[in-house]
C-alpha cells in the first residue's frame, strides 16, 4: 500500500480508538515531539497519538501490526540518545497520559505504576510510607519510569542501591502484536528464562510496557553528605578507588570538575569551591552508628587521597544545595555554551585518571572546553562538550571528539554507555565494542521477540552491513591505535 | 588454571554437525535440579581460573569451570564475598552452574541475587560462536543484556564459559537472632526492621521460630541487642549461637532438607497466601522476608501450579525423591511466554543441541 494510504487508513482507524484531540496530525501539533534530550537528531513521525489507558494501547498496537507501521514509544522525551527519535513511517506512542500511581505496598514494600508516571513522583509518594525509590537520574523530576525500564536508567545512589534493573519485579505490557505480555513476578524471581533484565535497557524495541512494580526502600535514618574538594582531577579521580577499595559503600559519590564547579555555582549557589580543580560529593547513608562508623573512614582516606579541604552539610537544606548543584549541572553548562553534547563511556574507577587526562589533551587538540560532572563511584563519565551547531563543521567535529571519548572507554575495558543508551547516538561505536557475531546474536534477540521488526527499528543495533565501514572510519581518525577485540580479525 | 573455550567450542562444533544434544555439567552439584536429560557431557570444569581479581574494583572475573569455593576463598582473603550468597550444594559447585542455575542464598533480599552480581559473560552459542556482552564495569546499557539472561537459563541458551561479578565487602560483625513469633507475623517483623534501620541480611521461619542474621560494623552489631530490647520488647528473643545455620540452610543440609521427601521452592509475593498447600507447620521453611518457601507436601503438582498462579507466584518440584524424575518441575508457562521461550531458544541454539529438556520439554 503506498504511504499516503497507509496514512489516511492508520488515521481513520485510529479515531474509532481515541479521543480527537489525542490523535495528533499536522506538522504544528507534531513539532514538539520532533525529538528527545539529544535535539540535533529531529524527525517528524507520521503521527502520533496519546493514549489514556492500556486498552487503548492495546488496540493501537495491534492495528500498526495489521498495517505493518512502526511504532516508537515515547516517555518523557528526556533520553539523550535519541532513542525516542520518531521514525517518518511510523506512529509515536506518547505514554505521558498514563501517569498514575496504582498502589503502593508498604508491607511488601512495593508500588505498582503507569509508565508515564514521573521518577521523582514515586518516590515522593512513597515517602509517606517511609520509603523511597532508589534510582533516581539527575532528569528526575521530568523523565518518566516507562523510560528508566527502557533505559535502565541510572542515578547517583546507584553505587550503592543498584540501577533500574535492581530495583524492577515485573513488568506488564504488550508485545509488537498489541498482545499482553507480562515478564517478572510477584517474587523475587520468575519461571522460565530471565526476561526481565533483557526487555530492562531494550530501548523500547522489545515490548511497550504499560505497568511497572518496583521495589521501595526504607528511606535511611541518617544521611550525611561531604563535599571534598582537590586540587588536581588525578588526586579526585584517585580518591574515588581510594574509598571504595577502603570498604566503604556511599550512597552516592559523584565528581565535578572546575568547569563543572563553576556552572554549577553561578546557577545553584549551591557552596561549592570555585577555585578547586575537582570536587567529590560523597553521600553516606544508613543507621546512625553506621553512618559515623562510614563518615570516619571516609575522612581518613580522602585525606590521604590529597583532599585541600573537606565540609560535612551542616543541615538537611545545606544537603540538599549540595545536590541541588550536581542535578543541575547539566541546565547549568547549558547555560554557559550555546549547545553541548553530553557523553556516557563506562570505565573501570582505576582508569578514571588516565581517560580524564585524555579528555583533557582532546579537548584541547579540538579546541572545545568539557565540564565533567559525572557518577564518578560507578565509573560512569559523563563528559559535556561545549560547542556551538550554529558553527558549521562544529557539530561533527564535537561528534568526531566523542566517538574517540567513547573508543578510548572500551580501550581501558569499559562501555560506550553507561545509563543513556545507545538510541541513534552510539549506534556507530556499537560495532566497535561488540563483534559482528555478537551483533548478529543481537538481532536474532529483537527477531525472536519482535518478529517483524515494528518496535522502534533502527535503533540500538547497527545493521551488519554498516558495522566494517564504522570500524573502518574509526581507525581513519586515529589509525595508530588497534581496539584490543576488534583489531585482530575477530 | 586452564583456558579450554577451544576445546569446549570444538565440542559444540562437532554437536551441531553431528545433531546431538549436550548436557552442559560442572561439577554436577545440581544435577538433581531441573528436568532429567540424558545427553553427551559437556563438562566444563576443564575450563577454570579466576582470571582477573581486582579488590579495589569490587570485581572478579572467572571461567565456568572454576569451583565456587575457590572463588570464596580467594574473596575471602580479602574480606569480600558474593552478595548473592550462592548455595553449593556439595563441594564441587562451579562459578558456571552458579550462573546458570541462577540460585540465589538467603541474602537475597538485603544484598543481592545472582543475577544482580554479574556485569558481563562470555558464551558459546549453539552455533559454536564465542559472544561477549556486558563488560567489566558497573553499568552497561550498549546492546540487550544477554549476559543477566543467561543466569538462571540452565545452560538453554548457551555454554558459559566466563563472566564478571561484582562482588561486596563482608561485613565485619554478625549477629544471629532467634524470634518466638508465629510465621504470619514474620515478615512484618523482618520488615520493620529494615524500615528502622536494621542491617538484616538473611530471615528463616521454621513454624516455631524466626530467625535474623544481621551483619554490619563492629560497634553497630554491639549496640543491637540495645536496640532489640526497646523496639521488640513484645517478642522473646534470644542469641542464637550455631553460626553454621545460615550455611546448612542455603546448603540444604537442615534435617528439614534430609529426610527423602520431596521439596517444592516456591517464589510468591510476601503476602501470598499458601496456607492451602500446607499440611504441617513444620513441613515449610520460609525465606526471604516470606517471599520464598520451602514445602514438603504430597499435593499433585497441579494444586501447587494452580495456587502459584492465582498468587502471582511460581513454584518448582526442587527435589524429586518420592515422585522420581517428573517431567513438570517447573511452574508451566502461559502459551504466549513459551512461544518467546521457543523463539529465543531458537535465536541462541538453533539446532537445539544445548540442554535440551532441561528446563521445559521441547526447550
Ligand atoms: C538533564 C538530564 C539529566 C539526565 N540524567 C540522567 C541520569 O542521571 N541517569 C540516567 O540514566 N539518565 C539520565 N538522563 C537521560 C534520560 O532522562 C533517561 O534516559 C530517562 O530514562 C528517559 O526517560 P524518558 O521518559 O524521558 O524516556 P524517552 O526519552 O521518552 O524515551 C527513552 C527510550 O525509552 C523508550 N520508552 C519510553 N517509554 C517506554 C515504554 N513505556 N515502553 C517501552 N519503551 C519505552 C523510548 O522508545 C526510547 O527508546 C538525563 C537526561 C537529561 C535531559
Amino acid at each position: 500500500m503506498a504511504e499516503a494510504g497507509i496514512r489516511t487508513r492508520l488515521l481513520q482507524s485510529l479515531k474509532t480508538i481515541l479521543a480527537p484531540q489525542y490523535i495528533l496530525a499536522t506538522e504544528e501539533q507534531l513539532k514538539p515531539f520532533e525529538c528527545d534530550g539529544l535535539s540535533v537528531y529531529r524527525e517528524l513521525p507520521m503521527l502520533a497519538v496519546l493514549p489514556c489507558n492500556t486498552g487503548e494501547v492495546c488496540s493501537i498496537l495491534a492495528l500498526c501490526h495489521e498495517l505493518g507501521v512502526p511504532v516508537v514509544t515515547r516517555g518523557a522525551g528526556t533520553g539523550l540518545s535519541a532513542g525516542a527519535k520518531p521514525h517518518p513511517q511510523g506512529l509515536l506512542l506518547v505514554l505521558t497520559r498514563l501517569n498514575r500511581i496504582l498502589g503502593i505496598d508498604p508491607d511488601a514494600m512495593t508500588a505498582r505504576v503507569q509508565p508515564g508516571v514521573r521518577n521523582l513522583a514515586i518516590s515522593e509518594a512513597a515517602s509517606v510510607h517511609g520509603l523511597f525509590y532508589a534510582p533516581d537520574p539527575s532528569s528526575q523530576i521530568a523523565c518518566s519510569i516507562g523510560g528508566n525500564i527502557a533505559e535502565n536508567a541510572g542515578g547517583v545512589h546507584c553505587l550503592k542501591y543498584g540501577l533500574t534493573v535492581h530495583n524492577v519485579l515485573q513488568l506488564h505490557g504488550f508485545n509488537a502484536r498489541g498482545e499482553p505480555v507480562t515478564v517478572g513476578s510477584g517474587g523475587l524471581d520468575s519461571a522460565g528464562f530471565n526476561l526481565q533484565p533483557l526487555i530492562i535497557g531494550s530501548e523500547g524495541m522489545l515490548m511497550v510496557v504499560t505497568e511497572i512494580t518496583v521495589k521501595l526502600l526504607p528511606l535511611p535514618q541518617e544521611v550525611e553528605v561531604m563535599l571534598a574538594a582537590f586540587d588536581s582531577v588525578d588526586a579526585a579521580g584517585q580518591a574515588v578507588s581510594d574509598i571504595i577499595a577502603a570498604g566503604v559503600i556511599p550512597g552516592g559519590l559523584e565528581m565535578m570538575d572546575n568547569n563543572a564547579i563553576c556552572a554549577a555555582e553561578d546557577y545553584a549557589h549551591a557552596g561549592y569551591p570555585r577555585d578547586a580543580a575537582a570536587i567529590l560529593l560523597i553521600e553516606i547513608d544508613g543507621s546512625p552508628a553506621n553512618v559515623q562508623e562510614q563518615l570516619q573512614a571516609t575522612r581518613e582516606v580522602l585525606k590521604h587521597s590529597g583532599a585541600t579541604s573537606l565540609k560535612v552539610a551542616g543541615s538537611p537544606e545545606e544537603r540538599a544545595l549540595y545536590w541541588k548543584g550536581r542535578k543541575s549541572a547539566f541546565p547549568a553548562v547549558g547555560r554557559i555554551s550555546p549547545d553541548y553534547y553530553c557523553m556516557d563511556g563506562t570505565i573501570p574507577r582505576s582508569a578514571l585518571a588516565g581517560v580524564l587526562n585524555y579528555i583533557d589533551s582532546l579537548s584541547r587538540e579540538y579546541g572545545f572546553a568539557v565540564a565533567n560532572v559525572f557518577h564518578a563511584g560507578d565509573g560512569n563519565l559523563h563528559p559535556l562538550i561545549l560547542f556551538d551547531a550554529n558553527i558549521e563543521g562544529q557539530l561533527e567535529a564535537v561528534e568526531e571528539m566523542g566517538g574517540r571519548i567513547l573508543e578510548k572507554c572500551i580501550e581501558v575495558g569499559g562501555t560506550i554507555t553507561g545509563e543513556h543508551g545507545v538510541g541513534l547516538e552510539k549506534i556507530r561505536q556499537m560495532p566497535l565494542q561488540f563483534t559482528d557475531a555478537e551483533i548478529a546474536q543481537f538481532h536474532r534477540v529483537k527477531e525472536a521477540l519482535d518478529p517483524d521488526n515494528l518496535l522502534n527499528p533502527g535503533k540500538n543495533i547497527p545493521l551488519l552491513k554498516h558495522c566494517q565501514e564504522y570500524r573502518a572510519l574509526a581507525a581513519d581518525i586515529e589509525p595508530n591505535r588497534l581496539l584490543p577485540r576488534l583489531g585482530q580479525g575477530q | 588454571m586452564q583456558d579450554s573455550a577451544h576445546i569446549l567450542q570444538s565440542q559444540v562444533n562437532d554437536a551441531v554437525t553431528e545433531q546431538r544434544a549436550l548436557a552442559i555439567c560442572g561439577g554436577g552439584s545440581k544435577q538433581f535440579y531441573g528436568r532429567q536429560v540424558s545427553h553427551d557431557r559437556l563438562d566444563t570444569r576443564i575450563h577454570t581460573g579466576i582470571t582477573e581479581y581486582a579488590p579495589t574494583e569490587l570485581v572478579l572475573t572467572a571461567r565456568a569451570g572454576t569451583p565456587l569455593a575457590e572463588i570464596e576463598a580467594t574473596l575471602l582473603q580479602k574480606d569480600q564475598m558474593l552478595g548473592c550468597e550462592p548455595p553449593l550444594f556439595g563441594e564441587y559447585a562451579t562459578f558456571g552452574g552458579m550462573l546458570a542455575a541462577g540460585l540465589s542464598g538467603p541474602s537475597r533480599p538485603y544484598r543481592a541475587a545472582v543475577q544482580d552480581t554479574v556485569l558481563g559473560c562470555t558464551i558459546l552459542n549453539g552455533n559454536g560462536e564465542i559472544l561477549r556482552f556486558g563488560g567489566k564495569v558497573m553499568k552497561n546499557v550498549a546492546g540487550y543484556d544477554v549476559s543477566r539472561l543467561m543466569v538462571g537459563s540452565l545452560g538453554c541458551l548457551g555454554v558459559i564459559l566466563e563472566a564478571t561479578v561484582k562482588v561486596v565487602p563482608r561485613s565485619p560483625a554478625e549477629l544471629t537472632v532467634a524470634f518466638t513469633i508465629g510465621r504470619d507475623k514474620a515478615g512484618a517483623l523482618v520488615n520493620d526492621m529494615r524500615r528502622r534501620g536494621l542491617p538484616v541480611t538473611a530471615d528463616c521461619h521454621d513454624g516455631d521460630r524466626l530467625l535474623v542474621r544481621f551483619s554490619a560494623g563492629d560497634k553497630e552489631v554491639a549496640r543491637l541487642p540495645v536496640q532489640l530490647d526497646r523496639h521488640y520488647s513484645f517478642v522473646d528473643w534470644h542469641r542464637y549461637e550455631d553460626d553454621a545455620f545460615w550455611s546448612q540452610l542455603k546448603n540444604h543440609e537442615l534435617p528439614f532438607f534430609t529426610e527423602g521427601r520431596d521439596i517444592w521452592r516456591l517464589s510468591v509475593p510476601a503476602a501470598a497466601d499458601i496456607s492451602s498447600l500446607i499440611g504441617n507447620a513444620h513441613d515449610v521453611l520460609t525465606e526471604w522476608g516470606g517471599c520464598l518457601h520451602w514445602l514438603k507436601t504430597e499435593a499433585s503438582a497441579e494444586s501447587v501450579f494452580t495456587v502459584m498462579d492465582a498468587c502471582n507466584g511460581h513454584a518448582s518440584l526442587f527435589r524429586q525423591e518420592v515422585r522420581g524424575a517428573s517431567d513438570q518441575v517447573f511452574q508451566p508457562l502461559p502459551d504466549w511466554h513459551m512461544t518467546w521461550h521457543r523463539r529465543l531458544k531458537t535465536a541462541f541454539d538453533p539446532a537445539g543441541i544445548l540442554n535440551p529438556g532441561r528446563m521445559y520439554a521441547g526447550l
